[in-house]
């Protein structure tokens, strides 16, 4: 074989790709070959330069990656664009421009919910430099016309503001922990994610414990858990993740659980870990309620 | 050489996978998710050594197994799940690298105090040498490397990577970016040749 034939095939000799009588071929050649030794020998030098910038992925990220995922199929996407306005919107606003006075109005979903988030808002003006321009939204309670032809309206008025602030500033915490428990999921999901950077506050602790034990969506329990991560060896957290990891219903919340428990073991865990390998039903999370058991050289039954 | 969590690469689907797959097809969340958690660390492994951007690694994650969720129900078992996974995978990919060729939006080197760093040196993998002057050799080859891979078309320098970094056969990286081993082994040709031109001496 020629040089020029046997350069072609250095790399695919090098990644193990020839056929056996390929391979044959360009060793006997290179045997006899300075220049195409030299080829090789490069061959493997650039390899090595590459296996340098070689990257591995932080298990965090991985894990965050998760968490993006099980969110955005559970509970709608994280990061959801502001919804374009609807004809029944474009006809509230119409209503408002011709009942000046009235406000504009809305239906009642959800109204509770702004109703508290409106009364932080109120709050926050003083501290914080709101922006954008107020919304008005109204709930009507009841409609009585009387004699004289006209009509009495009862409503209940909710004000939007915008706030905005630092992560630190403790009235947007106070904020987000209001939104944690908000009824669209995707807003409990981003108050979460942005709540995790905090959670060395007591308050903010606490609020990632009970989303843990209560939300329903399990994407937005998920980000709890990674909020909690820098907490694994606190005795109130790891009460609540032995709790979880006994009642959780959702595999990745409970393979999550075990990392963090098997993080920073203590003896509490062992028994319990023991009486559930017998019951779990999900593969993963018995083999890693095994390793882990394994790992802390306890049995895996409880005799 | 890197597998896949489900067997070896390129083969068939094992049962334990085929079983998730119809589980995961007929609505079992949990039997997706495990789907997802054997393949996943590959796939990011992939975009991190690709695109050498944590957030952009997140975003190809995301895609494409929001893509995987969404058509798992037309998935037929005509080929390896593996492989049909790495066609959404690599088309993903190519999309982010041919938009970084029109922009060449993401500079693979920041500028420090020191001079310029690759970007991921910044916040992960090796500490800095503590030898000056093998330590500045390293940067100048890791920027003559960037520099070289930037180079390369999207395809080449996607079948170089994930046969160096994923340890894929070119058969299985044919069969993910629709063409023939053939054309995957020509792929791998030119990009070494090219990487090798543009870096000369230093290896």
């Amino acid at each position: 074989m020629t040089c020029d034939s046997i350069l072609k095939l250095i790399p695919l000799y090098y990644y193990g790709e020839l056929t056996a009588d390929e391979e044959e071929r360009v060793e006997e050649h290179t045997h006899g070959c300075p220049a195409c030794t030299r080829e090789l020998v490069q061959q493997r030098a650039l390899a090595a330069a590459l296996d340098k910038r070689r990257m591995v992925a932080a298990p965090m990220l991985l894990e965050d990656c998760r968490s993006d995922l099980i969110a955005a199929i559970q509970g709608g996407a994280p990061r959801v664009a502001p919804a374009v306005m609807g004809p029944w919107r474009l006809f509230l606003n119409a209503m408002a421009a011709s009942w000046s006075g009235v406000g504009r109005l809305r239906g009642p979903v959800g109204a509770l919910a702004l109703i508290a988030i409106g009364f932080f808002a109120a709050r926050l003006t003083d501290t914080t430099a709101p922006s954008g321009t107020d919304d008005v939204y109204s709930t009507v309670r009841s409609v009585q016309p009387d004699n004289a032809g006209g009509v009495a309206i009862s409503l209940d008025e909710t004000r939007r503001k915008v706030v905005q602030g630092r992560m630190d500033n403790a009235n947007i915490q106070r904020l987000l922990l209001a939104a944690a428990h908000e009824d669209n999921p995707a807003v409990r999901v981003e108050s979460v994610d942005l709540l995790r950077s905090q959670s060395g506050s007591t308050e903010v602790r606490d609020a990632l414990l009970n989303v843990l034990s209560q939300d329903t969506n399990a994407g937005v329990r998920l980000k709890a858990l990674g909020g909690l991560k820098p907490l694994a060896g606190d005795a109130e957290v790891r009460k609540t993740l032995r709790r979880v990891l006994l009642a959780d219903d959702n595999v990745a919340v409970r393979l999550l659980v075990i990392d963090l428990l098997v993080a920073n073991r203590d003896d509490n865990m062992v028994g319990m870990m023991q009486g559930l390998v017998q019951k779990e039903n999900n593969n993963s999370v018995r083999l890693k309620l095994e390793k882990a058991l394994k790992d802390m050289n306890a049995s895996i039954g409880t005799f | 050489m890197a597998q896949d969590a489900a067997g070896t690469v390129g083969a068939r689907v094992s049962p334990q996978v085929d079983s998730l797959i119809r589980a995961a097809q007929a609505g079992d969340q949990d039997a997706f998710e495990q789907l997802v958690r054997t393949y996943d660390q590959s796939v990011l492994r992939l975009a991190m050594n690709l695109l050498r951007s944590a957030e952009d690694s997140r975003d190809v994650y995301q895609e494409a197994f929001l893509r995987v969720y969404r058509n798992l129900h037309a998935f037929r078992f005509d080929c390896s799940f593996h492989t049909w996974l790495y066609r959404i995978v690599t088309n993903i990919c190519l999309d982010q690298l041919r938009k970084r060729k029109v922009r060449k939006e993401e500079s693979p080197t920041i500028e420090t105090r020191e001079g310029p760093m690759d970007r991921m040196d910044t916040f992960e993998e090796e500490a800095a040498h503590a030898d000056p002057e093998r330590s500045l050799w390293n940067r100048q080859l890791k920027q003559r490397i960037e520099s070289a891979l930037e180079d390369l078309t999207p395809r080449e320098r996607l079948v170089f990577e994930m046969r160096h970094y994923e340890g894929l056969r070119l058969r299985n990286i044919g069969e993910a970016l629709g063409t023939t081993e053939e054309a995957a082994k020509n792929c791998l040709f030119r990009a070494t040749r090219k990487m090798r031109a543009v870096l000369g001496d230093f290896t």
